[in-house]
């Protein structure tokens, strides 16, 4: 958000003494203002915030205040709110708090701790897998929009081929050979840059015009890739991927992020399309800005509204992605605590201590509802089509 | 008029989009009253008493004995399937489709022309026959052990010398080519001898009358001739397997039960018993147990009721593999599988049992008979009216298949499922209730922490056995099973005789454990970590997911050596990953895993030092040179108190070097509704109900053919 | 038309082409192997393992692997490692399971959201609207299985009926046809309810967006202006075109017949597809793995093109 604020706000006030007295910020904040369950939903996300970071120093450490990973078997499924009995207990394994705030699990550790742990790791798990998802997204629908109509020859798809296949060589353990056809990339690039560099001159070889066919415009070709890998269902792939990989918190992030950036390419992609045509753009091309100042200084900031919204939603839909897998004993494995797995840890004594099952089901239910309402609310705000009233 | 259309239109839609909701919705919640409530499922349907009920996770995958080997196609193929023999209340073995059975050895030696036998000289064959008789009957021989063996023979026969040709393949050392070359053998004289029982000491003792070298001098290499220019060096390895000085052959011989009928009516006989074995055998079908029956040498039909089984070698496991469940020939032999490739339209020569329908409806001889299987759903078997023992009964069993366990739970508590695989935590909640009885018994299975010897610090002893040391396994059975589990110190089944229950559990006492380290040279450094030479006590536990017990068991040691200042760190795997990437090529440090034991005190794949490669199961990589002779020992031992004497010694050699922490063999545990009870029918045709007992080594389900469920409990339940 | 029809297809074949070797990569490079070749059962010696691996072609290299299981799926002799069932037959099997769900699921999401999204878009802003966001928000935004097992405790215990599976076990002997056919929907009702939380809540929503932006449209205004009763102008004149988008969504529909929730599947006990596809994964059946995969991406590109065909029909102002 700060990025395009500050990058509108100062471009209005140099060139536009009309510009309006109010900030866009100023604006979309008095409109934000007006819906109250996304106001709700912000104010929760700040709490939650604050308590994911909170959580972070309060469990990590060599002597944390809250030790999510202390076992204190004769204390197991005590109710919340419930206090130790101190005569079974060494010193430092009394809670903190001096009673269980939340109870504790069937190992005895205290669901308070884990809580303030699982917060923050299930916070990184959204935020990271949401931006590789964005950042990926914007990357290819960029590309896609901008240098669509560029063409990728012939030459282009020979090398990426030698690359893709001496990377799969080389994984596949056949290193020498792999590693023969890495080394043609360099050797390639050199080439490459000697052509141009003699541009002027006409190449009239048969096979040197075949090399300078146009094959497919970019634009194709991510739009192929997203059609590719919208052809898997998500949780499928993502389930398939996790499950044949080695468990572990970067993995999950990784794979939920590779899995989901299709939606934000599309939305960039269009954006592109349409800004680029815009007065605007050709007034900052016949500057003479460079492609990427144009775009990042220029497009980026226009284009970002729906990517946020898809972003602030992603992040909702990652949490119940890890919950999910954590469901079918795919989720992060411990010594991390994230919601998803205290809830499906959780799970199986739902008889004999419910709260195991209802505070991380209700705390993840109220955390993704507060992202998807704050969400749904930067759409509104965003979205001028729906901004009219009548 | 165009305005009222309109309006109409509009009352239309808006109607339409009010009401379509609201009438899905009823009729959809309407649905409710015609669904039968558990109560007219279970109280209202008499059928249901008929029937028993069990849940599982997950389905079968194959119903034939000979393919699968998963527990939920098993505990099916159990029922539907018969084996020759099985294990009765004290584990014994008991005739099933087999009265009874004869184990005895045929043993052979060549004739050693140059070797001197003391008080005889050189001898051909026929002397040494007599003198062999005559020693036996003279019955003067002060060694006693020479004595048993010699009562044993009951015949000797003389085999005259034969001359043979074998192909064998040979890798050309100078061009690496592989071609077949011929061996001519020309064998000398060899003596049979039938022994009344497997003796393995029997060659030993017999050199004692024969001459201490009679049988290491006979030189095999002199008899094999090759065709070809094959060095000399080759033949000789040769000559060990294809001229062997002496050779075991334990027989069992079956007598089989007349009259047993297969489901479809058709006799069962011995042929049966050489088709079952012939189709494990068969490469074509891939069966997962052709490792039980690789010594088998050959079956062979005496008559239709006798089938004679000899094996290559000693190997004591083999009597248990015959409760392998009996494949019908008539349906699945040659002819009938052409016969059922060519119905399908498929290639008659590829078509093998695997791809047979038999494998979805199978036929056998077990107390009931296969109704129905739908995927993933259920299993439904019928009571076999024919069956040799009497019909159980239960008209039904029923095997469906609920993937949660929470429903699974619940569908129990609400009575439409009478058993399932209860959690420990469930039975501790289900115990209390009135309507339900509560068995347990010491499992078959184990688990254990395994250390990778091969990494430093693991080598040492003293640093295993402190590992152990600093986990409270007590209060993991205590709290995590709740009780529903028993110490153990080694790798024995605990209620069979090989557990050798002299040996002390590893004490929880982190103190100990600490000293024990510094003897080892691990030394606490200011923040509390062990170390040795500036390295820090830390490496990485890992086991599979989806298992709790073990999930939690993590988390408990993690913790528990942290209390003592290691820095361990945790990974769960998912199982296939876990096994091929990390067990199997040995890259861990210590694992968390289970062993599920048969009754059968054979070591050799987990213990033996031979087995330490990749892909192979004693991963840990345990070795000792004693432990090893006793693991091959008794593998070859008949004689069961000896077996129990050496198993005791493996059991304090591997208690003693702590390669695993053994942590606890958990106990099954299975609630039933209490209106489940033993019915027996006397001979005067009095009907008795008893309560269910579990057996002495806690089998509850012994008697399953018995179980019937009654309508009300009944009142030797108040009484007792 | 025809030269459109013609370039999707061909497109669409292509991008096939990509998906299957993507997937069969996917499959093959990962660490694992088939149960079938786990040498973590004692039984199994090396031999065996090795006539596994031969059995099933995993000694060959991987593009003979690959075309092997290409010419095996489009003879339809491709069989399942676990079972020697033939593949499609499972998958056909699975997908008569799960179709009534998918029908009963879609049926409700469909008339569910659209009388929601309206009222929701007239109202815009005033209690109804505010409800209804927060209403579908909140179903989207319980963990599935939680939702789940609340729901199950919740029936269970105050009705007494059961819940799981498709049918209630054993009624099938000797009940009448309405009883059997009440008991099955019945049993549809709560997990495909739980199916259609998400759709309800996405689709209510799209279709009260479709609807603001209708009615800022200019002729609404004037339809409005020339004093209509806004019944009329709602339900008649801003409906029909903001009803236009949502025929081409029949076509995005389709690859939910295959996709099936395994999460769901698994507690209601419902033998579907994604029950099959897990288990699959967890076994390395490759073959219905790759299976299921090429099948859900046939259909999902089955779809976009229907769904383009239909916006072709439906919107006379695109001509191709």
């Amino acid at each position: 958000m700060n990025i395009e604020e500050n990058g509108f706000t100062e471009d209005f006030q140099l060139e536009t003494p009309l510009a309006p007295k109010q900030t866009r910020l100023q604006e979309f904040w008095l409109l934000f203002r007006q819906n109250r369950l996304a106001i709700l939903g912000l104010f929760i996300f700040i709490i939650f915030f604050c308590c994911a970071v909170a959580g972070l120093f309060m469990t990590s450490g060599p002597d944390p205040l809250f030790d999510p990973a202390m076992i204190r078997l004769q204390e197991k499924l005590r109710p919340p709110l419930a206090k130790p009995n101190l005569d079974s207990l060494r010193h430092e394994e009394i809670p903190y708090l001096g009673f269980y705030l939340m109870g504790t699990d069937d190992l005895g550790r205290d669901v308070f701790a884990r809580m303030l742990q699982g917060a923050w790791v299930s916070l990184t798990v959204g935020f990271v897998a949401v931006g590789i998802s964005v950042l990926i997204g914007i990357f290819m629908g960029g590309i896609a929009g901008y240098f669509g109509q560029h063409h990728v020859r012939v030459h282009h798809i020979l090398m990426m081929l030698v690359l893709i296949s001496g990377a799969v060589l080389v994984t596949a353990n056949f290193i020498r050979s792999g590693a023969v056809l890495l080394c043609l990339i360099p050797a390639y690039l050199f080439y490459s840059l000697r052509i141009q560099n003699r541009s002027g001159e006409k190449t009239s070889s048969l096979w040197a015009k075949f090399l300078y066919i146009n094959a497919v415009s970019i634009d194709t070709l991510i739009m192929r890739l997203v059609d590719i890998m919208l052809c898997f269902p998500s949780f499928f792939l993502i389930l398939t991927v996790v499950a044949l990989l080695p468990a572990s918190i970067y993995n999950i992030m990784i794979v939920i992020g590779l899995t989901s950036w299709m939606g934000t390419t599309r939305f960039v992609r269009a954006e592109f399309l349409s800004l680029r045509e815009q007065d605007f753009v050709a007034a900052v091309k016949t500057l003479g800005a460079g492609n990427f100042r144009i775009i990042f200084r220029h497009m980026m900031p226009n284009a970002i509204a729906p990517v946020l919204v898809s972003a602030t939603i992603g992040i909702a839909t990652a949490i119940l992605t890890e919950a999910g897998l954590s469901f079918l004993g795919f989720g992060v494995p411990p010594p991390h605590a994230t919601w998803g797995n205290i809830l499906s840890d959780g799970k199986n004594f739902i008889f004999d201590a419910p709260w195991l099952t209802f505070i991380p089901g209700i705390a993840i239910l109220i955390v993704v509802l507060s992202f998807n309402l704050f969400g749904e609310g930067l759409r509104d705000v965003l979205n001028p089509k729906l901004r009219e009233r009548h | 008029m165009q305005r009222s259309h309109f309006e109409i239109a509009t009352m239309t839609i808006r109607r339409f989009l009010i009401f379509a909701p609201i009438l899905l919705i009823i009729v959809l919640l309407q649905s409710y009253f015609w669904v039968p409530t558990y109560d007219e499922q279970t109280k209202g349907n008499p059928e249901r008493l008929n029937e028993y009920i069990t849940g599982s996770i997950g389905d079968a995958s194959l119903l034939n004995p000979i393919l699968t080997a998963d527990s939920a196609s098993s505990s099916i193929e159990n029922m539907v399937f018969e084996g020759l023999i099985d294990r009765d209340e004290q584990l014994r073995f008991r005739g099933r489709l087999a009265t009874s059975w004869e184990v005895f050895e045929e043993a052979y030696f060549y004739v050693n022309p140059s070797a001197d036998i003391p008080r005889l000289g050189r001898a051909d064959p026929e002397t040494l026959v007599d003198f062999i008789k005559k020693a036996k009957q003279k019955n003067q021989t002060k060694n006693r052990e020479l004595k048993d063996s010699l009562g044993f023979i009951t015949d000797i026969f003389v085999l005259p010398p034969k001359t043979s040709w074998v192909t064998k393949p040979f890798k050309d050392p100078t061009t690496g080519k592989q071609k077949n070359i011929n061996i001519r053998i020309r064998a000398p004289a060899r003596i049979k001898l039938i022994l009344n029982r497997v003796d393995p000491d029997f060659f030993q003792n017999l050199s004692l009358l024969l001459g201490k070298n009679y049988f290491e001098s006979f030189n095999g290499k002199t008899y094999l001739m090759s065709d070809s220019e094959m060095e000399k060096v080759k033949l000789e390895s040769y000559a060990g397997e294809l001229l062997p000085a002496i050779e075991h052959n334990p027989v069992l011989l079956f007598h089989l039960r007349p009259g047993v009928r297969f489901h479809d009516g058709h006799l069962f006989d011995a042929y049966d018993v050489k088709f079952t074995y012939e189709s494990i055998m068969n490469p074509k079908n891939l069966s997962p147990r052709i490792a039980d029956y690789e010594p088998v040498k050959s079956v062979t039909v005496i008559n239709p009721l006798t089938v004679k089984i000899v094996y290559k070698r000693l190997y004591s496991p083999a009597m248990g593999t015959w409760g392998m469940g009996i494949l019908p020939e008539h349906l699945l032999n040659h002819n009938a599988l052409k016969e059922e490739a060519h119905r399908l339209g498929k290639d008659s020569n590829t078509f093998s049992m695997r791809q047979s329908r038999f494998n979805r409806h199978p036929v056998g001889c077990g107390p009931f008979r296969f109704q129905e299987w739908k995927s993933d759903q259920y299993i439904i078997l019928n009571r076999f009216d024919g069956y040799w023992e009497g019909p159980p009964n239960y008209n039904k069993y029923v095997f469906r298949v609920i993937p949660d366990r929470l429903t699974q739970e619940m569908e129990f508590y609400a009575g439409t499922i009478d058993g399932y695989d209860v959690q420990p935590h469930q039975v501790k909640r289900l115990e209390k209730d009135q309507r339900f009885q509560s068995f347990s018994g010491t499992a078959f299975g184990y688990t254990y922490i395994g250390y990778n010897i091969r990494r430093k610090p693991f080598d040492d002893p003293r640093v295993r056995r402190a590992l152990g040391m600093a986990i409270d396994v007590d209060k993991i059975i205590d709290y995590v099973l709740y009780g529903q589990g028993e110490r153990i110190t080694g790798p024995f089944v605990k209620q069979t005789d090989y557990y050798n229950h002299n040996i002390e559990p590893v004490p929880y006492d982190p103190q100990g454990a600490l000293t024990l380290l510094a003897a080892a040279g691990w030394k606490p450094d200011k923040q509390g970590w062990l170390t040795k030479d500036g390295n820090k006590f830390q490496f990485t536990l890992i086991t599979n997911n989806g298992n709790d017990l073990r999930k939690a068991i993590l988390a408990i040691a993690q913790d528990a050596w942290k209390q003592i200042g290691m820095d361990v760190h945790t990974d769960l795997l998912e199982w296939s990953v876990f096994i091929q990437e990390r067990v199997n090529k040995a890259d861990f440090d210590a694992l968390i895993l289970g062993w599920q034991m048969g009754i059968d005190p054979d070591l050799y794949q987990i213990w033996h030092s031979s087995q330490t490669n990749p892909y192979q199961l004693n991963f840990v990589s345990f070795k000792n040179k004693e432990a090893d002779d006793l693991i091959i020992k008794i593998r070859q031992e008949y004689n069961h108190n000896r077996q129990v004497r050496y198993c005791h010694r493996l059991h304090e050699i591997i208690a003693k070097e702590q390669p695993y922490t053994f942590l606890y063999v958990g106990k099954w545990t299975a609630v039933l509704d209490k209106r489940i009870v033993i019915k027996t029918i006397d001979d005067a045709g009095n009907i008795r109900y008893e309560k269910i007992k579990p057996t002495k080594t806690g089998n509850y389900s012994f008697y399953f053919n018995k179980w019937i469920k009654l309508p009300e409990a009944p009142g030797f339940m108040l009484e007792g | 038309m025809i030269s459109f029809i013609g370039r999707s297809v061909i497109q669409k074949i292509i991008t096939l082409f990509f998906v299957s070797i993507v997937s069969f990569l996917i499959i093959h490079i990962a660490p694992g192997k088939p149960s079938q070749v786990d040498p973590m059962n004692p039984k199994f010696t090396p031999e065996v393992v090795e006539r596994f691996q031969k059995e099933f072609h995993l000694d060959k290299p991987l593009h003979v692997q690959y075309l092997y299981f290409y010419r095996d799926l489009f003879t339809g002799e491709t069989v399942s490692w676990k079972d020697n069932q033939s593949v499609l037959k499972k998958i056909w099997e699975r997908f008569l399971n799960s179709l009534p769900l998918f029908i009963v699921g879609t049926i409700i999401t469909w008339t569910l959201s659209f009388p929601i999204g309206i009222r929701s878009a007239i109202f815009r802003g005033q209690f109804y609207d505010r409800s209804a966001t927060f209403l579908s928000y909140l179903l989207i935004s319980i963990p599935g299985f939680f939702f789940a097992y609340v729901l199950i405790i919740f029936v269970v215990n105050q009705f007494h009926v059961p819940v799981i599976g498709m049918e209630t076990f054993g009624i099938g002997d000797g009940a009448s046809l309405p009883h059997i056919f009440m008991d099955r929907i019945w049993h549809l009702l709560l997990p495909s309810l739980l199916g259609a939380t998400g759709g309800i809540a996405v689709l209510s929503r799209y279709v009260r967006s479709q609807m603001l932006e209708v009615e800022g449209q200019d002729y609404i205004r004037t339809a409005r202006a020339k004093g209509l009763p806004p019944e009329q102008v709602h339900y008649k004149h801003a409906l029909r075109n903001a009803l236009l988008p949502f025929v081409t969504m029949f076509g995005l529909i389709l690859p939910g017949l295959i996709g099936g929730s395994v999460i769901i599947e698994s507690i209601f006990s419902w033998p579907g597809m994604g029950r099959m596809a897990y288990e699959a994964i967890l076994a390395r059946d490759y073959p219905v793995i790759l299976t299921v995969n090429f099948v859900s991406a046939v259909l999902v590109l089955a779809g976009t093109f229907i769904s383009d065909l239909l916006y072709l029909i439906v919107d006379p102002r695109i001509r191709l």
